[in-house]
C-alpha cells in the first residue's frame, strides 16, 4: 500500500470552503450582472424623472425636500425585487442543471445553503448600492431645481436599501431551496411580490375605512399588512423619506406609499423582514437537509 | 461477518476501517416502491469492486445513500464506519460519479473545478493536475454546456479526483465514453486500486466490469445474489456430456447431490461437477457417454442466472 495523499492544503472549515466556493459559482456566471442592468436602469429613470414620482403620489410639491428621498426608497424597494431574484436564481441553478449532487457532496447541504444566503445577500447590498448611487445621480439630475435632501437623509435610505436588498437575496435563497424548480420559484417570487401581497394586504385593511380620516384605529387583522415580507422592507425604506414629506403625518404618508395599517417605525419593520428571511432560511434549511437528491 | 468465498485480501479492517465502505440491512422506499430491499456488502480497499445488476435493480440508489444524498428507510450505509454527511472532508475521502451529474452550461470547466476545489479545500494548482489526468486541459475554458458526453463524463472524473481520495465511487461511467476512453478508465482504476485505494463501480453490463472488478456484489430486485472474488461467480468449471439418455443421466446426477444442471439445445448436458464424478455416475447408470468437453465457469451465464436475465 502506498502512502496516503499528500495533498493536505490549507484545511479551512466546512462553511468557509462552501462560502469560497459558492463566491467562485456566483461570480463565473452572468446571472448577477444581467440582473444588475435592469435594477440599475429602473433606479435611474425613476428618480430622473421624480416627477412622474411625485405625480403618483399626488398633490406633494416637488419643492419638498423629501421627493429625491421618496423616489430613491421607491427604487429601492423595486431593486430588492431584483435582489430576490438574483438569489431565486442562484438556488434553482443547482437544480436545474444537476449540479446540486456535486455541490452537496463536496460542500454539504447546510453550509451550501448559509454560502448561498450570504452570496445572495452580498450581491443583494451590492445592487442596492448601485442602485443608491444611479438613483441619487439619476435625482439630482432630474429633481436638482428642488430643495436637495441631507446627505445623512440620503445615506441612511440608502444604507435601510442595502439592508432590504440583502435581505430579500437571502429570502431568495431559500425559497429557491424549497422550490427547486428554477420557473416555478420566479413565478412565485413575482407573483407574490407584484401581486399576492398587495391583494393580501387589500383584503387585511378591507374592514377598514381609511384609518386615518375616519379617525378609528386600525384593527388587528389590519395591522398584520405592516408585517408580510414585501410590504416591511417597503415601509423600512419609505420611514425616513415619510417624516421629510409628511412631517407629523409621517405615518399616513407611510400607510400611502407601503399599502398598509399603522405601520411600525422603520427599524422594526427591517427587524419583521430580518425574521422572515431567518425563517425562510430554517425553513429551506429542515426541508432541504431531508430532501432525497436523485 | 459476511460471507466472502474470496477471503479477500485487502486490509481486514474494523468497522471503521480506511477505504471501506459497508452497506448492511440497506432499505430505501421511494413512496410505494421498495428500491432497495434489506441490502447488504462491503467493498474494502486494494481492490475494484464492481456493483452490478439490471437497469431498475437499485444500484444508483444504494450508491445515493452512501454518498448522504438518499436518506435509508432502514438500515446503514457508511463511509470509513459513519455516514457520509459525518465525513469532516468528503471530498477528501471519496470521489464520486453519479449518472445525474451536471455541469452549468454557461461556466467553464476550469472555474468549476476552481468553486469545486476550493468547497473541498485543495489548492487551485490541483485543478491543473486533474485537467492532464482526464486531458481536458485544451478544453478547461470552454463552458461546459459545450461538451460532449465523454468529455462531460472526464470533467465528471476530474471533479472527483480533485480531492486526492482513496475511496472511488463511480455510477455507469462507461456512457459516453468512446473505446479508448473506456480502455483508459479502466487501466486507470486497476492502477488506483493497486495503490491500496478502494473503487466501486457500477455498471448494468458485465462485459463492461468484467476485466476490471476484482470483486463483484451482483443485486436484483434490491438485494444482494452474490459478493465475493469475480471468479466465484463464474461458477465451478464444469463438464459438457452428449450421452444417449439425458433425462437418466440427469437424475442419477441428483442422486448424487448434482443439482446444477443445464438441458442444452440437441440434447446435451451443461453440469457443474467433476468430469470424473460425471463419468462414474454415467457408468453406474447405464448410461452410453458420446462425448465430453470440460469448460471453464461461463461468467456472463451465471450473472444472467443470477439477475433473472437468462432466457
Amino acid at each position: 500500500m502506498t502512502a496516503p495523499a499528500p495533498r493536505t492544503g490549507p484545511v479551512r472549515a466546512g462553511p468557509v470552503r462552501a462560502l469560497r466556493a459558492e463566491a467562485l459559482k456566483t461570480l463565473s456566471v452572468k446571472t448577477w450582472w444581467a440582473l444588475l442592468i435592469p435594477a440599475a436602469l429602473v433606479a435611474l429613470m425613476i428618480n430622473l424623472f421624480g416627477g412622474l414620482f411625485s405625480a403618483a403620489i399626488g398633490g406633494v410639491s416637488r419643492d419638498v425636500p423629501g421627493v429625491l428621498l421618496a423616489s430613491l426608497a421607491y427604487a429601492l424597494a423595486l431593486t430588492s425585487v431584483f435582489a430576490g431574484l438574483h438569489g431565486v436564481v442562484l438556488a434553482t441553478a443547482e437544480f436545474r442543471h444537476r449540479t446540486a449532487t456535486t455541490t452537496y457532496l463536496l460542500a454539504g447541504r447546510a453550509p451550501t445553503l448559509l454560502a448561498k444566503a450570504a452570496s445572495a445577500a452580498v450581491v443583494g447590498a451590492g445592487y442596492a448600492l448601485v442602485a443608491a448611487v444611479v438613483g441619487a445621480v439619476g435625482g439630482l439630475l432630474g429633481q436638482g431645481g428642488g430643495r436637495l435632501p441631507s446627505v445623512g437623509s440620503l445615506l441612511a435610505v440608502a444604507a435601510t436599501g442595502v439592508a432590504v436588498c440583502a435581505l430579500w437575496g437571502v429570502l431568495g435563497v431559500a425559497l429557491g431551496t424549497l422550490l427547486t424548480n428554477q420557473v416555478g420559484a420566479i413565478v412565485v417570487l413575482l407573483g407574490y411580490v407584484l401581486a399576492v401581497e398587495n391583494l393580501l394586504s387589500m383584503a387585511l385593511r378591507s374592514g377598514l375605512d381609511d384609518g386615518v380620516d375616519s379617525g378609528r384605529s386600525p384593527g388587528a387583522v389590519a395591522r398584520l399588512t405592516s408585517y408580510l415580507p414585501a410590504n416591511a422592507g417597503d415601509v423600512a425604506l419609505y420611514d425616513l423619506p415619510a417624516r421629510e414629506l409628511g412631517g407629523r403625518y409621517s405615518t399616513a404618508v407611510v400607510e400611502g406609499l407601503a399599502g398598509v395599517s399603522a405601520p411600525p417605525p422603520g427599524w422594526g419593520a427591517l427587524l419583521v423582514l430580518l425574521v422572515w428571511a431567518a425563517a425562510g432560511v430554517a425553513l429551506a434549511w429542515v426541508a432541504g437537509g431531508r430532501r432525497d437528491v436523485t | 461477518m459476511t460471507r466472502e468465498p474470496d477471503g479477500s485480501a485487502g486490509p481486514v479492517g474494523s468497522a471503521g476501517g480506511r477505504g471501506r465502505l459497508e452497506v448492511s440491512g440497506l432499505v430505501k422506499r421511494f413512496g410505494a416502491v421498495e428500491a432497495v430491499r434489506g441490502l447488504s456488502f462491503t467493498v474494502e480497499p486494494g481492490a475494484v469492486t464492481g456493483f452490478l445488476g439490471p437497469n431498475g435493480s437499485g444500484k444508483t440508489t444504494t450508491l445515493r445513500a452512501l454518498l448522504g444524498l438518499v436518506a435509508p428507510t432502514a438500515g446503514s450505509a457508511l463511509v470509513e464506519g459513519v455516514p457520509y454527511v459525518a465525513l469532516p472532508a468528503p471530498g477528501r475521502v471519496v470521489g464520486a460519479v453519479l449518472e445525474a451529474q451536471g455541469f452549468h452550461p454557461a461556466r467553464t470547466a476550469r472555474r468549476h473545478l476552481r468553486a469545486c476545489a476550493a468547497a473541498i479545500g485543495v489548492d487551485a494548482a490541483r485543478v491543473d493536475e486533474v485537467l492532464a489526468l482526464v486531458a481536458l486541459t485544451e478544453a478547461a475554458d470552454r463552458p461546459a454546456g459545450g461538451f460532449s458526453l465523454g468529455m462531460a463524463q472526464r470533467l465528471a472524473l476530474a471533479t472527483a479526483l480533485l480531492g486526492d481520495p482513496r475511496i472511488l465511487v463511480l455510477d455507469e461511467p462507461g456512457n459516453g465514453l468512446d473505446p479508448q476512453g473506456i480502455a483508459w478508465l479502466r487501466d486507470f482504476l486497476r492502477r488506483f486500486a493497486a495503490a491500496g485505494k478502494s473503487v466501486l463501480v457500477s455498471s448494468h453490463q458485465l462485459a463492461e466490469i468484467a476485466q476490471t472488478a476484482d470483486r463483484l456484489v451482483v443485486i436484483r430486485d434490491g438485494t444482494c445474489v452474490y459478493q465475493g472474488a469475480r471468479e466465484g461467480l463464474s461458477g465451478r468449471p464444469g463438464v459438457t456430456v452428449l450421452c444417449a439418455d439425458p433425462a437418466a443421466l440427469a437424475a442419477a446426477l441428483a442422486g448424487r447431490g448434482v443439482l446444477e444442471i443445464d438441458h442444452l439445445p440437441g440434447g446435451g448436458l451443461a453440469i457443474a461437477a467433476d468430469p470424473v464424478l460425471v463419468g462414474d455416475t454415467a457408468l453406474a447408470a447405464g448410461v452410453a457417454v458420446y462425448g465430453m468437453t470440460e469448460r471453464q465457469g461461463d461468467l456472463e451465464a451465471m450473472f444472467l442466472r443470477l439477475t433473472g436475465g437468462a432466457g
